[in-house]
């Protein structure tokens, strides 16, 4: 080896010679990379490529495989009449999470950030929902709901705003408003903190000369505050995108997506199709729908930003 | 120097983490002798594990060099766990679960006769023999039972005064109603996804209905289902149950029951010490026969959950399943853990241990009589998936007809 890095640097190099050399210069930061990138590649890679081979494999209702089944597995997923019902009804519950997060969000971190007695305390309480498991929140939210023994009613039967207890959850457009509040309310602390965060960083001259050239309150939100957020905004968006596209626990433990279909995600259906159907074969071509989506939503929103970016 | 010794580190490291990440995480394949088997079981409640560790620890103290290992798994979670272990090829020795026909289709289990003597072969009672087949041969190794009976509240009835428990559906229909006059929900009926072929299936078979005709072919959208779920349809409509059923699940009904908010409902054994016993020991309720439409015959509603031994590379594991499982069918070992748990025996030798109990007595009765799913169909899980999801429909806003043909479809694709 040694041999080989003298003759590279020697005067008149034979052209092999310097290429070994560039090589080796390439691959000299590999032994230090290499854990990185296995942990990547067994971590991230391979449970993604077994996911898309398992999509195109006849996997029989005992787990066995039987072997390859083509485009089967997608061809049955696309003839399922409540797909489109399901896809539209993600968009809703990203879309709708995502953007009343982000409103509500702006407005606590504003709060946050101002100054006033006993900020810490609610700092605090406002951490509180993120810390607590998202499963228990939603069984507590469920048992509040309850028909029967729920407290939601209870308060509504005694400001006479109801005449008996709603079902809350078993009709599908309440339960969705339902189910996207409690989603709302978990994704609310870590979207005001970034966003806290993105407050904290702007430096405070910038608001005097705002002040100097006598610019209203609104205007300098408009003009100042937001731009420098965009960041933030940026990283918080993405981040709950996927968290919320993703998420599993609200929905199965307040309604498992029923009746029938009529709450249920991609997610909750690709989870379905397996379970109750007991067809892993389509559910990995749904999940591989899944993941292709959640990329699809990631790259839209950075050539976004990237563009109002460059603008700016 | 250091540098190099640097590098070779880092080599070193990622050497490791290739190692590790391709090394099989094996838990029971790493046993060439075969005399340690991994058993997979179901925690029907908090004492099903104490009873597990007892018998292993006194197996193995009775069969020297053989071991077991326990895996609990709770039945929220078995469902994934067993697809998951069969996908990777790591399925336990021996499983405790719900279902074992696929199992047989795709040839990973042993035939019952492979794995226990021919004693305990001949001591399964022949109705759960029958629900233990696949394509002729026995598979599944009966496990416990259960049955579903009428429970209704005696002082409800008293009120709404009524004598007697109904033995037919236009009497449930009369009963229901007086019993909201009196202020109650009249019939706890479950159709949520939780459970809702068995209670569907509670009333059909009581209508001659059911899943299967007599040659075996799916009939969900037979007559008698349609005629079965339009009752239960006009029950929901006319306000005698307990609001939207198609979200309703077992639990939410005995809890309402054991509380005395509800005049009737379908349970089983475990009723009474699951439900009624916590809330209220002194609920006077009584149990009756499934109410049938004609009122004169009366089937009941059973369950079984079963055993199946999985085969491993050249039937190794044989010896040991064998030894573990004549172990626990011994009539002790197997009717402790019948009482343990409430549940109902499978085996003659059990049985008479369990019909002292005078509440026991009356599904033990039952059993005779006992409709069964089709659990012998690989096809079933698929079918009871799609029962589930969907059957509630018809009593909401769905059309009994419509829903059951949606059903039947499914049914048929699945084989």
């Amino acid at each position: 080896m040694d041999g080989v890095s003298i003759a590279g640097r020697g005067a008149p190099a034979s052209r092999p010679a310097r290429l070994l050399a560039r090589l080796r210069v390439l691959l000299a930061p590999l032994p230090w990379l290499a854990p990185a990138l296995l942990l990547i590649g067994a971590v991230v890679l391979w449970p993604v490529v077994e996911m898309v081979r398992t999509s195109f494999l006849a996997i029989s209702s005992s787990g066995a495989t039987l072997g390859g089944a083509g485009t089967r597995n997608y061809k049955d997923l696309f003839d399922e009449p409540d797909l489109g019902a399901v896809l539209l009804r993600t968009l809703l519950w990203v879309v709708g999470i995502v953007v009343i997060t982000t409103v509500l969000s702006l407005a606590l971190g504003q709060l946050l950030n101002a100054r006033f007695p006993g900020r810490r305390v609610v700092r605090w309480a406002v951490i509180v929902p993120w810390a607590a498991s998202v499963l228990m929140t939603a069984l507590i939210w469920r048992w509040m709901l309850d028909n029967d023994s729920g407290v939601v009613n209870r308060l509504l039967l005694d400001l006479g705003l109801v005449d008996e207890p709603v079902n809350w959850l078993a009709h599908p457009g309440q339960a969705m408003a339902w189910m996207m509040a409690v989603a709302v309310f978990v994704t609310l602390p870590f979207t005001s903190f970034v966003i806290l965060a993105g407050l904290q960083s702007i430096p405070p001259e910038v608001y005097e000369a705002a002040r100097v050239d006598g610019a209203s309150g609104w205007t300098t939100y408009l003009r100042i505050t937001l731009p420098l957020l965009r960041p933030a905004l940026l990283i918080g968006t993405i981040i709950n995108c996927i968290n919320v596209f993703n998420n599993f626990p609200i929905i199965w433990s307040m309604t498992q997506g029923g009746p029938q279909h009529a709450t249920d995600t991609s997610t909750t259906f690709t989870y379905k199709i397996a379970f109750f159907d007991q067809h892993v074969g389509e559910s990995a071509a749904m999940a591989v729908v899944n993941f292709a989506l959640v990329l699809f939503m990631v790259a839209l929103y950075l050539r976004a930003a990237r563009r109002s970016g460059a603008t700016s | 120097m250091r540098k190099q010794f640097a590098g070779a580190t880092a080599v070193g490291l990622s050497l490791a983490l290739a190692l590790t990440g391709c090394g099989k995480g094996s838990s029971s394949g790493d046993d060439s002798s075969g005399k340690t088997i991994r058993f997979v079981a179901a925690i029907y409640d908090d004492n099903t594990k104490g009873y597990w560790d007892g018998l292993i620890k006194d197996f193995e103290a009775k069969n020297p060099g053989y071991k077991v290992n326990l895996e609990m798994v709770d039945w929220e979670q078995m469902d994934r766990k067993v697809k998951t272990y069969v996908q990777t090829k790591q399925a336990p020795d021996v499983l405790n679960y719900n279902a074992f026909s696929d199992f047989a289709r795709d040839g990973l289990i042993y035939k019952a006769e492979e794995v226990v003597s021919p004693q305990v072969l001949s001591d399964f009672t022949p109705t759960f023999v029958k629900q233990a087949q696949y394509q002729g041969a026995q598979y599944g190794l009966p496990f416990i039972s259960s049955a579903r009976l009428l429970f209704y509240n005696k002082d409800l009835f008293a009120k709404a005064k009524i004598d007697k428990p109904p033995a037919s559906w236009a009497e449930v229909q009369a009963d229901a109603q007086k019993i909201k006059a009196a202020g109650a929900t009249g019939y706890g009926l479950p159709l949520g996804p939780e459970e809702a072929q068995a209670e569907f299936y509670s009333w059909a078979m009581n209508n001659g209905g059911g899943w299967v005709d007599s040659s075996g072919k799916w009939a969900i959208n037979q007559k008698a289902n349609v005629e079965t779920l339009t009752f239960l349809r006009d029950l929901t409509k006319s306000g005698v149950t307990q609001p939207n059923p198609e979200t309703t699940d077992r639990a939410k009904v005995f809890n309402q029951f054991a509380q005395g908010r509800i005049g009737m409902a379908i349970g089983g054994p475990f009723t009474k010490a699951g439900f009624i016993d916590p809330a209220n020991k002194n609920l006077n309720f009584g149990v009756a026969p499934l109410p049938s439409k004609n009122g004169s015959s009366h089937d009941t509603l059973g369950v079984m959950d079963v055993l199946a031994a999985f085969k491993r590379d050249g039937g190794k594991n044989k010896e040991a399943v064998r030894r573990f499982l004549d172990f626990f069918y011994s009539a002790e070992n197997s009717s402790k853990f019948l009482k343990l748990e409430g549940f109902l025996p499978v085996t003659k030798s059990a049985g008479d241990a369990l019909s002292a109990d005078p509440y026991m007595k009356q599904f033990v009765d039952a059993l005779p009589t006992s409709q069964f799913a089709p659990t012998g169909n690989p096809a079933w899980s698929a079918v009871a998936g799609a029962v589930k999801q969907d059957l509630g429909a018809a009593v909401a806003n769905g059309d009994p007809k419509k829903v059951l043909d949606g059903i039947q479809q499914t049914a048929e694709k699945a084989g």
